[in-house]
């Protein structure tokens, strides 16, 4: 990855491109690569819709390497649906394509005149940029079809949907898997309308001819590369839990612990629950001969996703993620796994945040929109609004906060205008303060159970004092930020957690590929590095205190079965980034 | 009180999966409760203690994380659900004893007092890895079910579970699908009955 390739679509005459030395992103990656692009060269108070803002699409810095489970793409800029820095990351095949392509980012700059719609090829030999207005309005899953007859099922796509096109804040950006399907999203933040904004619909990824990038020590970084698998295979979360269940296990889980929010944020139990738990789903996807494991790009040793085909046996979508389970299901009273994997059709066809699309249906409900748990409501606002890009779809399409706004509802569950996932923070405190205090708005991302005990971070903090919540989410935060510029999924966050060797086995597979020596400290640097940055971003577009903060409701409805509210205090939230 | 009627089933073991959402759902056996959560599973379910250590990693009692299994005593009407490690921030928040149980402290079992000992019942719940490994098992020590959650479980039931079974009974008496049913739906919809399934392999 030692180049960067660079697209100016505002030029006279039409885009132009360039390629320039990667400099000190060649031994970068992900969200270290797309956050220090974006806050280098992106004024923190443009309009993220304007020639201003930039597209910065990075490979992780193991991608494209023969290292397992290394496939996730970074795609940052500045934000439309928080108004900050954004880095929003997906599995799928680009990142390997990419990076074997030997690029260690793409910016996409300016906007072009006229209506004319582009797509970008990018193969060893060449960079295309060309006018395809044919694509205009499809949405992902014909554009893709319709695609392979053009350049065949070697290669990755990265696409939009309608709702990027029509620019709406929840839109995402597609990636495509290893069966060449638009399952794998970029989701959060409305990445796929800054795309849309630049009038790009589609960059095909096309490596042929190009091989893995070679390690600096072949030697160690084979010996790290087996110890890391055999780690992950080992672990009970990462080598049998998410393998068997996918992500949804979660389901039941959190329900028994009173913590998964049901009916927009009412309730902390939802009856159905069982029903759509990840158990249920897993038996449902065998039962159809669809898969209850599978890979969502090639090299993955965990395959926490799976196939979920409809009752007669066709594919129908992938399986749904536990976020997505929650936000279409629980969240707004619906109990069909059916209706819940319609709904990922619809949401990955459109090209939208399937937590940010959920969470506004179920305020919608709230707002009197439709019933809790009218499942073909549901479908229909998705299929025929937001799809076709009516005024009501287009609410829904900006984002929970533009939905509850709208129709008039109190209780809307966003952080920096970004819909809160599947965990209530009246449960699990600590979560909360990662969903206020975050860089990206609510993000379960964000503050992951990363090895903040092998990092020597967050091991003693006192359960009774708040100031230990606080402590937890910024080491967790600090950690997370180094493992998504990494190209790793973050689900080598159990093996690694709790298996000292296989955190080791992961600092040998950077240092014998980059040709250094990688400690704990180096991790928890980057990330602070990175955090720091995206703060000061944020900070510059006019982000204050009174920011990193929940909404009201959490500190005053108290939540049953355990009847708590939200008790960590603004003085305290204020201490997180206690080094700036 | 009259003894509870008893239904016997024996089905091979891949028909385990049948019971999955009942499982998941939670059943109510019978127990001598008042003891600690470890000589429940230990002494009364017989349960591996080094089963309980690997594969048990999250428990609730009472919808409340437990950390302890010495010192969490079991009431009668307890609901204790067991599940295997679990994936994300909240999931390995939830773990027993967990590095991060701190960010959960308001929701973690903390009642540390002893409970009335005797005869009584409790509700087991069964997820993910541990409901593939351990449902046969409580199965087999039978649970109890109304009538009417008997109805939903044996409507839910594909025919290829009744073609598959070597032999059901009520108190010692043979039955079929179709008389089964037809019990089930003209008794009391709250009387329970116990079942205990019997697994071949
Ligand atoms: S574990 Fe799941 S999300 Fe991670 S790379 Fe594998 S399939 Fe993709």
């Amino acid at each position: 990855m030692d180049k960067i390739l660079r697209i100016n679509m505002s030029a006279a005459g039409g885009p132009t491109q360039s390629t320039e030395k990667a400099g000190e992103f060649a031994a970068l990656g992900g969200r270290a690569t797309t956050s220090t692009i974006v806050g280098n060269e992106v004024p923190p108070d443009c309009h993220p819709l304007s020639a201003d803002n930039k597209l910065v699409i990075a490979p992780g810095m193991l991608s494209g390497t023969a290292a397992a489970i290394s496939g996730r793409i970074s795609v940052g800029c500045k934000s439309p649906l928080t108004g900050g820095i954004k880095e929003s990351n997906a599995g799928g095949q680009a990142a390997q394509v990419l990076a074997r392509l030997g690029y260690a980012a793409v910016i996409i700059e300016g906007i072009p005149e006229g209506d004319d719609l582009y797509k970008i090829h990018i193969n060893k030999d060449r960079v295309e940029i060309s006018v395809d207005n044919s694509n205009k309005l499809l949405d992902n899953y014909p554009l893709i079809e319709k695609l392979q007859k053009e350049y065949g099922d070697k290669v990755a796509y990265m696409s939009i949907g309608s709702a990027g096109e029509r620019l709406m804040a929840s839109a995402s950006i597609a990636c495509t898997d290893p069966e060449l399907r638009p399952t794998r999203h970029c989701g959060r933040g409305g990445v796929g309308a800054v795309m849309g904004s630049k009038k790009i619909k589609v960059i095909i990824l096309d490596d042929a001819g190009c091989k893995n990038r070679p390690p600096q020590d072949a030697e160690r970084f084979k010996t790290a590369n087996r110890a890391f698998v055999e780690g992950i295979r080992k672990h009970p979360v990462s080598g049998e839990g998410l393998p068997a269940y996918g992500t949804n296990v979660l389901t039941n889980v959190l329900n028994e612990a009173g913590g998964y929010p049901t009916n927009n944020f009412k309730t902390g139990q939802f009856e159905g629950g069982t029903k759509i738990s990840g158990e249920s789903l897993a038996e449902l996807e065998i039962s159809r001969g669809g898969k209850a494991t599978h890979g969502c790009h090639r090299g993955c040793v965990i395959q926490c996703s799976g196939i979920y085909n409809d009752k007669d046996g066709k594919y129908l979508t992938k399986q749904p993620e536990y976020e997505t389970v929650w936000s279409h299901g629980g969240h707004c009273g619906i109990s069909d796994l059916d209706t819940i994997a319609t709904l990922d059709y619809w949401d990955d066809n459109v090209g939208v945040d399937t937590i940010e699309m959920g969470v506004a249906i179920g305020v919608a409900m709230d707002g009197g929109l439709l019933e809790f748990g009218d499942g073909v409501g549901a479908i229909n606002l998705l299929r025929d609004e937001v799809a076709k890009g009516t005024p009501l779809g287009r609410i829904l399409g900006g984002g929970a906060g533009m939905t509850g706004k709208a129709f008039g509802v109190t209780r809307v569950p966003v952080v920096k205008n970004q819909a809160l996932p599947a965990y209530d923070p009246r449960t699990v405190q600590g979560i909360g303060v990662t969903y206020a205090t975050s860089t990206q708005g609510a993000d379960h991302t964000a503050g992951y159970a990363v090895a903040t005990n092998i990092l020597k971070v967050g091991g003693d903090v006192d359960p009774l004092k708040p100031e230990g919540q606080i402590e937890l989410s910024r080491n967790l935060q600090i950690a997370t930020t180094a493992i998504d510029s990494t190209g790793l999924c973050l689900f080598i966050a159990f093996p690694i957690l709790d298996q000292p060797e296989t955190f080791q086995s992961m600092l040998d597979l950077l240092g014998g590929f980059y040709g250094i020596e990688m400690t704990g400290d180096d991790v928890a640097a980057l990330g602070q590095k990175v955090l720091t940055l995206e703060r000061k971003f944020n900070k510059d577009a006019g982000f204050g205190p009174e920011d990193d903060r929940l909404p009201s409701f959490f500190q005053t409805e108290k939540l049953p079965p355990h009847n708590l509210t939200f008790g960590v205090t603004d003085e305290e939230l204020d201490q997180l980034y206690n080094w700036d | 009180m009259a003894e509870k009627q008893s239904l016997r089933v024996v089905a091979p073991l891949e028909q385990l999966s049948a019971f999955f959402l009942l499982l998941q759902q939670g059943v109510w056996l019978q127990a001598q409760i008042g003891c600690s959560v470890a000589s429940l599973l230990t002494e009364q379910f017989n349960i591996e203690e080094k089963y309980i250590v690997e594969r048990i990693t999250t428990m609730f009692l009472d919808f409340k994380p437990i950390d302890d299994l010495e010192t969490t005593y079991v009431k009668d009407g307890s609901t204790l659900a067991l599940s295997s490690a679990m994936p994300g921030l909240v999931g390995t928040t939830m773990r027993r004893g967990s590095h991060l149980a701190a960010m959960r402290g308001e929701i973690s079992y903390q009642n540390q007092q002893q409970v009335v000992s005797g005869a009584g019942r409790i509700k087991i719940k069964l997820f993910n890895m541990v409901m593939t490994e351990l449902g046969a098992r409580f199965l087999a020590h039978g649970v109890c079910l109304t009538n009417g959650e008997l109805d939903t479980l044996l409507s839910e039931m594909d025919d290829s579970f009744w073609q598959s079974i070597e032999f059901a009974s009520v108190d010692d008496q043979q039955v079929d699908y179709t008389s089964l049913v037809n019990r089930v739906r003209t008794g009391i919809t709250d009387e329970e009955i116990l079942l205990k399934v019997e697994f071949t392999s």
